[in-house]
């Protein structure tokens, strides 16, 4: 497979993979596939569901690549297929909204989702290994608490770092309507944190 | 910036989307806002202790999404595999290179359809419209070339131009008439005439040699000013008849007006304008009559002559010309005291003999 550059935009490397270059789309996957897996799993919340949604994913981006318009941004369309998976997984299991963290997911380990990211050796990588797990496990129950609008926002933002127009169009609202739902998941996080202040003035 | 726009664009400043501008107008808002600075504040440090831990993807899921895509892709139906085909192509032909490139491809021939070179015989061209000349013109050609519509109206108004100069030039001498040179060119128009068969298919070769051979003989001897000899050679090419006797016959007149002018000359013109009526020898002899008619001041003569030529497309403009002038002549003579008129011999009325006689021309018959 061609080396592919790796300042290449992400709607360049698609371009190519529409011309047939199939290293750009192992790039594009490179990428993508961390985000847009964390994105679906916490969405969705059982790891072994998120993994065969992530791969669908990716698998309706091969089939639609000849759709892709080069004016679009590649990460609007990415994370559009990815929210209308996750929408149809959810209605599929009868789960309107994300499984609670009181109610054990369908992990390897039957261990609940708080569990797994507040266990400081769990599978999950630590990106800040200063943090404690008591921090951690806040900010997930803050989450998982959100509505699933908030909180498909709030990963979007946060996770696909998107801006917020294009959330907008992800989503299907006004950009003032998602920026009221970030508003209110932020505040929601900070209540929720409220007793690590010191914790956040020293990190400052 | 107030406390309302400053908490519509928080949100923004906070995930770093705002331009410069805006981004400067609110750290000064901050700067003088207890209020929104602790908004601010509070939101920066959820963020910044609120981080979400990313999981990483299962094991080997890379991998196998990379051989998902290459079974899809040889899965692909043939509508999609052609919509990718398409998508390829129309990639390419958007290119602006290729635009620039089909542009200048489209000047290049463009330019080609318009520059080309023009239609036509260049050797006719080249013989009539460049000034080879004067008497370059081959009689027997001017026969052949009678066929040809398009090409003998225009060479008769070259020679008529050319006559035109000619006489100008003997006048401005004010010398006996020299032979134009010109007509050396004359036996080898001739020859190539012969070469090109356009000698008259009923014509015994032999006789054609002979009257080829005669016809140079009078051409050399018009073209050395023994216009004697000449008057004579041609007037014996004249008689033995063939596709030269028409040309033949103006030149012995043409050689009879070298030697005594018009008065002699006159008739002799008007003598092959009948005979050979209907060819362009006849059109000239008949231009050539009524020219000398005009030098020796028989208007009325001239004047039907010209008017004779207004029937033939070739010399139909000048016959015109000439007529305009002699009406315009007619009424400055009436305006002359008539007795200068009665004075006046009749001979004064034409121009001395040195300078009545046009030139011959040689070439005028030729087409």
């Amino acid at each position: 497979m061609a080396a592919v550059q790796s300042d290449a935009t992400d709607e360049m490397l698609m371009v190519r993979y529409q011309r047939g270059e199939r290293a750009a789309f192992a790039e594009l996957l490179r990428r993508h596939n961390r985000p847009v897996y964390n994105f679906v799993r916490r969405l969705l919340g059982a790891p072994a569901v998120a993994e065969d949604v992530t791969q669908d994913v990716f698998m309706r981006l091969v089939q639609n690549a000849a759709e892709f318009k080069h004016e679009a941004r590649f990460a609007t369309w990415l994370y559009t297929i990815a929210r209308n998976l996750c929408i149809d997984q959810l209605r599929r299991a009868s789960h309107r909204r994300h499984a609670s963290l009181d109610h054990p997911v369908a992990c390897d380990d039957g261990q609940a989702l708080g569990e797994i990211v507040a266990d400081a050796s769990g599978r999950a990588s630590v990106e800040r290994t200063a943090v404690s797990a008591e921090v951690r496990s806040s900010i997930v129950k803050a989450v998982e608490s959100l509505s699933e609008e908030q909180r498909e926002v709030f990963l979007l933002r946060e996770v696909g770092n998107l801006p917020f127009k294009d959330i907008a169009d992800i989503t299907g609202v006004g950009e003032n309507t998602v920026k009221s739902r970030m508003r209110y998941a932020l505040d929601h996080l900070r209540e929720a944190l409220h007793d690590f202040e010191e914790y956040a003035r020293a990190l400052r | 910036m107030d406390c309302e726009k400053f908490d519509r664009i928080v949100l923004d400043e906070l995930y770093g989307e705002l331009d410069e501008l805006t981004s400067a107008a609110a750290k000064r808002h901050k700067e003088h806002c207890a209020r929104c600075a602790s908004i601010d504040a509070e939101l920066q440090a959820t963020r910044e202790v609120g981080v979400l831990e990313l999981f990483e993807p299962p094991d080997g899921m890379y991998e196998r999404i990379l051989q998902a895509e290459r079974d899809t892709t040889r899965g692909l139906p043939l509508r999609k595999r052609l919509g990718r085909a398409v998508s390829i192509l129309a990639g390419y032909a958007m290119r602006p290179q290729l635009a620039m490139a089909a542009l200048l491809l489209l000047m290049i021939g463009s330019s080609l359809l318009f520059l080309r070179t023009q239609p036509g015989d260049h050797d006719h061209v080249s013989v009539t419209e460049r000034g080879v000349p004067e008497s370059e013109s081959d009689p027997v050609t001017v026969v052949k070339k009678a066929d040809s519509p398009s090409v003998l109206p225009h060479a008769a108004a070259h020679a008529s131009a050319r006559t035109d100069d000619s006489a100008a030039r003997v006048l401005r001498a004010g010398a006996e008439p020299k032979p134009d040179p010109a007509l050396a060119a004359e036996p080898k128009s001739a020859a190539s005439a012969n070469a090109d068969g356009l000698t008259g298919p009923d014509t015994d070769p032999d006789t054609v040699a002979d009257g080829d051979t005669a016809y140079d003989a009078a051409m050399a001897a018009y073209r050395d000013g023994r216009y004697s000899e000449a008057e004579q050679r041609f007037a014996e090419v004249a008689n033995r008849g063939g596709n030269r006797a028409a040309s033949a016959a103006l030149y012995a007149a043409q050689a009879r007006r070298m030697l005594g002018g018009c008065p002699s000359a006159g008739p002799r013109f008007e003598e092959v304008h009948a005979r050979y009526a209907g060819t362009p020898a006849s059109s000239e002899a008949a231009w050539q009559a009524a020219d000398c008619y005009r030098s020796l001041g028989d208007v009325a003569r001239a004047r039907q002559n010209y008017q004779e030529l207004l029937t033939d497309s070739s010399y139909k403009g000048r016959a015109e010309s000439a007529l305009a002038e002699l009406d315009e002549h007619n009424s400055a003579t009436e305006l002359t005291p008539r007795k200068a008129a009665k004075s006046a011999p009749a001979t004064a009325a034409a121009p001395p003999p040195t300078q009545s006689p046009a030139k011959p021309k040689a070439g005028e018959a030729s087409p």
